[in-house]
């Protein structure tokens, strides 16, 4: 005979228990934390010093939390474009954590937040300036001529510039990370900034600086619908701490938006978005060529499949450009942040970067 | 939290609408943004955007000075002095230090000069796990 079999405890009374009333009671604290940014996580939390500072920038060394270092220190180097705490994100999702724990010796370039003057800084007094300046800071407190130096975006971009045209510079490894080089391949910011409908002169001379909300704006429309989106998952997923945490680290980054200095702007929209100078081997600053054919260290090429920000199209052919024979290119899922600070990061990126690293920093 | 029974996980079907729904709204504005019309229209709404802040600038600017009130470009040209002062600062600091250094007395912050790890290590076979 068939038996009926009959819940032990009906659906309904579930919601009644006290282990789901307390979840959901969870879920309005969590998101009552989220809506109001009660106890916002730390960002940036890894202890370090001022080594060098000029206007806003800040060469900063992490401290070591090893005896024992690699001899060649390595050098972040921050984009123009948002603040340099996505590499520093919290402890235990820190890149340079994690860097210093391998025995790494950790320095960071970070531009800081440009100040209505400094709108005039352009792209020569970053690259043939402010970096060299940089680089030698590091070879004076360890001591070491050669540096390895480890660019994400446009942070990529002006360490390719700087060691395309100082041919003699202590580059000992090159790291680019979602590095564009063929503007070409730059998607929807091309098409939008395009010079036939694009003034960048009168934005520029205008507003000075290019202002934060300017930059997430048309960030945000290449994806238009993953706010909304993301509301909706951050609602279903508020009983998770861990996620409810990632989500609220990852957005203030998002939103953590700073301006664009102006004078650099523009000649990054004139020569390289519009003229693609840098993959034509045009591109010059302060009349010296940008050959990257000369750059002869090993080099690292770190891309995302999924990127929105650097399409795929745009950074794929940096190795091709180069005159190194050590070349890898490292080809993740994810999209533009989690390539360097997501998931994928922490479980394939970072051992493979820090692997490949180690070997050449003896 | 995912359920253990036989029932058909409701949450599992409206994430997979969500992820399907995003991308196609994604796609479908793309497709309407990656037009010529609409590349025109953002430069258009560019060129209002900077005309209008212009206006209000210089209408702004007018109308502090008339109230001898200081404008956004007194305190600018201030502050362009304190950051050239601060620069002049730095750059006296930094001739003191290796004034310093070359008569051995290293006047940087200890935290950073005494930061002196042996420079010998080796690579391991294998990297660590990131957690």
């Amino acid at each position: 005979m068939a038996t009926v079999r009959i819940p032990e405890t009906p659906p309904l009374t579930e919601i009644f228990q006290a282990e789901v009333v307390k979840r959901n009671l969870d879920r309005v604290r969590r998101g009552m934390d989220v809506i109001f940014d009660r106890d916002p996580p730390v960002v940036g939390a890894t202890a370090k010093d001022v080594v060098y500072s000029k206007g806003t920038l800040r060469l900063y060394r992490y401290r070591p939390v090893t005896d024992e270092v690699y001899r060649i220190p390595v050098v972040l180097v921050m984009s123009l474009i948002s603040k340099p705490y996505i590499l520093d994100l919290s402890p235990g999702q820190s890149l340079v954590e994690y860097l210093l724990r391998e025995g790494f010796d950790v320095f960071m370039v970070d531009w800081g937040v440009p100040r209505p003057e400094d709108s005039r800084l352009t792209l020569e007094y970053y690259v043939l300036e402010s970096l060299p300046r940089n680089v030698e800071e590091v070879q004076k407190v360890t001591g070491e001529q050669e540096v390895s130096l480890l660019g994400y975006c446009m942070g990529g971009l002006m360490a390719l510039m700087y060691s395309g045209i100082f041919h003699d510079a202590p580059v000992a490894n090159l790291v680019c990370a979602a590095t564009p080089v063929d503007f070409e391949g730059m998607g929807m910011f091309r098409r939008w900034s395009d010079r036939r409908w694009f003034d960048v002169d009168r934005l520029v001379d205008t507003l000075g600086n290019v202002p934060p909300d300017l930059i997430f704006r048309s960030f945000e429309m290449l994806r238009p619908a993953e706010r909304w989106a993301a509301y909706a998952r951050l609602f279903d997923n508020l009983w998770n701490d861990l996620w409810v945490k990632n989500y609220r680290l990852f957005n203030r980054w998002v939103y953590d938006q700073i301006p664009f200095p102006g004078e650099a702007y523009r000649q990054l929209m004139k020569e390289l978005m519009w003229e693609n100078k840098l993959m034509k081997g045009q591109l010059a600053l302060g009349g010296r060529r940008v050959d990257l054919a000369a750059i002869t260290c090993p080099v690292l090429n770190i891309m995302a499949q999924h990127d929105h920000i650097a399409p795929f199209a745009a950074t794929q052919p940096l190795t091709s450009l180069l005159g190194s024979e050590d070349t890898e290119d490292v080809i993740l899922k994810g999209g533009h942040v989690s390539l360097i600070a997501g998931r994928n990061a922490w479980f394939r990126l970072w051992p493979q970067l820090s692997q490949w690293l180690s070997v050449r920093s003896v | 939290m995912p359920d253990n029974d036989d029932r058909p996980d409701v949450g599992q079907l409206w994430r997979s609408w969500l992820t399907d729904t995003e991308r196609q709204w994604n796609a479908f504005f793309n497709d309407v943004m990656g037009t010529d019309s609409f590349g025109r229209f953002l430069g258009g709404y560019m060129d209002i955007y900077s005309t209008f802040q212009r206006l209000v600038a210089q209408n702004m600017e007018r109308s502090l000075s008339t109230l001898n009130v200081p404008s956004r470009s007194d305190v600018l040209e201030l502050s362009e002095r304190l950051s050239s002062l601060e620069e002049r600062l730095s750059s006296i600091e930094s001739s003191i230090n290796t004034l310093a250094e070359a008569v051995g007395h290293p006047s940087r912050p200890a935290a950073v000069t005494q930061l002196r790890p042996r420079r010998t290590r080796q690579p391991r076979s294998q990297p660590a796990g990131a957690k």
